[in-house]
């Protein structure tokens, strides 16, 4: 029930080091998701298809790692891992 | 393409989702817009199909520090339809574990959410450091509503022990006394809570609210009465979509309330305690009356001492309750399905709480409708921002914002979960 109003967090960073690295494009976006993280990679494919709609990171490919360790202090977190601009 | 990727390692949260638009021109507030993004989640919609028996499990899952509540006012609604009335021991204890989330829920609100904002402080775990001994008080308060939440509901958040017709499974006389004592500690502990609170200093500000809620003829509402206002409502639960409307907003995903033909209403503790004071116990009258309370409070902000005051009550109640209890022969009534309309609606910690459902023979929901507190409020929160803001217009926008999040969680609502939510954007022409 909260995948808009966290993708709609997603965005905004990513649209922040866009802007901080002077890019206008976002061709690609990498997130790791733990292994305790209450979004499937599918179910966050399908948000982050209409999130992106109309901002700087329209049509960018999501890569989405699936982390395996049910121990880490984040397993229950989903992490923007880098952001892929285009150049020039 | 050149690309270059750029490392982050940044958390996502899930955002706040309250945002409120003032506009302001000429010195006065020209528009209030409260949103809320919050996602529909479609329960009257998978409500339909299923058994009439699953209603107060399925609802439950609505609210996390509520659940009773949307059990109760299911089941009520169950019965209505099916001919059945739940009374004695069975109807005591459905009045004991509302109690109970009475209790934690409004513990909880005045503790851990409300008080910080009048002591200045982020949330209860910096106030924490230098209110160690009231925080803890906050606690220990809200694990005993907690605990009879556990004793007859199975488990603190979304009891799975209510049903149709009562409960699974009753405590036994000795499982009761045990709360004996507690109790009474908790009784102590919302008396200190009451002088607490109304040592608070409060922001000037009345408003002349309708209060709707329930209305019994002989105790302080909680699981049934008449449903009335201080404007003249007074109806029975089977008339609320005859006298009240949902309204859809543009610029909000949460449905909105309003009296027909007339304008917004206030339900909750304010208003309960507005319509009710005669039918508290003298501790609480007296408590109330103590804290600089006279019969009507008008200034939302004192909230959080009229829901100190119903702490009062919930344990005088549950303890009214524990001392007096005889096991019932059974732990349920038989309620057997039959096709029609049924109406259920009791007082959620946060105010009125509506379900209407139309079942067949089968026992099949074919229809559902559920009208939570928090969204009956909706409109009264914006009026209240509204004029709070006009009234507060020379503040700097950073003591704005932190003064309209405190009227937002005067009404306790939902969202206050997260304890700073709100986004305030102020246009000043």
């Amino acid at each position: 029930m909260h995948e808009s109003s966290l993708l709609k967090d997603l965005l905004s960073k990513v649209k922040t080091i866009a802007e901080e690295n002077g890019a206008d494009k976002v061709i690609g976006v990498k997130v790791k998701l733990g292994a305790l993280a209450q979004i499937s990679p599918d179910h966050l494919r399908e948000h982050f298809d209409i999130a992106v709609a109309g901002t700087v990171a329209e049509g960018a490919r999501l890569e989405v790692e699936v982390l395996q360790d049910n121990f880490d202090p984040h397993a229950q977190d989903i992490i923007l891992d880098s952001v892929e601009v285009a150049e020039g | 393409m050149k690309s270059r990727t750029i490392k982050v390692d940044y958390l996502a949260r899930v955002e706040g989702e309250g945002k409120l638009y003032v506009k302001i021109k000429d010195n006065t507030v020209a528009d209030v817009r409260f949103s809320v993004f919050e996602p529909p989640r479609f329960f009257e919609a998978l409500l339909r199909g299923r058994r009439f028996t699953e209603a107060p499990d399925i609802t439950a899952r609505i609210c996390g520090i509520c659940p009773i509540a949307y059990q109760m006012s299911s089941s009520q609604a169950m019965e209505s339809v099916c001919g059945v009335t739940v009374s004695g021991p069975l109807r005591d204890l459905r009045r004991l574990i509302y109690c109970g989330e009475w209790i934690e829920s409004h513990a909880l609100h005045i503790y851990m959410l409300h008080a910080p904002d009048f002591l200045g402080y982020e949330d209860a775990i910096t106030m924490a450091k230098d209110h160690p001994d009231v925080v803890t008080q906050g606690l220990k308060l809200k694990k005993i509503g907690n605990e009879l939440m556990v004793l007859l509901g199975g488990r603190e958040i979304h009891s799975v022990n209510p049903r149709v017709g009562g409960f699974y499974k009753v405590p036994t006389k000795e499982d009761i006394l045990r709360f004996v004592e507690p109790l009474q500690w908790a009784l102590e502990a919302s008396l200190e809570t009451v002088r607490f609170t109304s040592t608070l200093s409060f922001p000037e500000f009345e408003r002349d609210y309708e209060f709707v809620s329930l209305r019994h003829p002989d105790e302080y509402p909680i699981t049934e009465g008449r449903i009335v206002s201080n404007k003249g409502i007074d109806i029975s639960t089977d008339q609320f979509l005859d006298t009240f409307e949902e309204i859809h907003v543009p610029h909000s995903t949460s449905l909105q309330a309003k009296v027909k033909e007339r304008d917004d209403y206030l339900a909750g503790p304010m208003a309960r305690y507005c319509n009710n004071f005669d039918r508290l116990p003298e501790v609480a009258q007296k408590a109330a009356k103590e804290a600089g309370l006279s019969e009507v409070c008008t200034n939302p902000f004192k909230s959080i001492i009229v829901r100190s005051v119903e702490t009062v009550f919930a344990c005088h109640e549950a303890l009214r309750i524990v001392k007096a209890y005889k096991a019932p022969d059974k732990p349920y009534v038989e309620v057997l399905p039959k096709a029609g309309v049924g109406h259920g609606c009791t007082e959620a910690p946060r105010g009125l709480l509506y379900h209407r459902y139309e079942i067949d023979d089968a026992g099949i929901i074919k229809d559902a409708r559920i009208i939570p507190p928090t969204s009956q409020n909706q409109k009264a929160m914006e009026v209240d921002l509204r004029q709070f803001v006009q009234k507060n217009l020379d503040l700097t926008d950073e003591k704005l914002t932190w003064q309209c999040e405190q009227v937002i969680r005067n009404y306790d609502p939902c969202i206050s979960c997260s304890c700073h939510f709100l986004k305030l954007d102020i246009k000043r022409d």
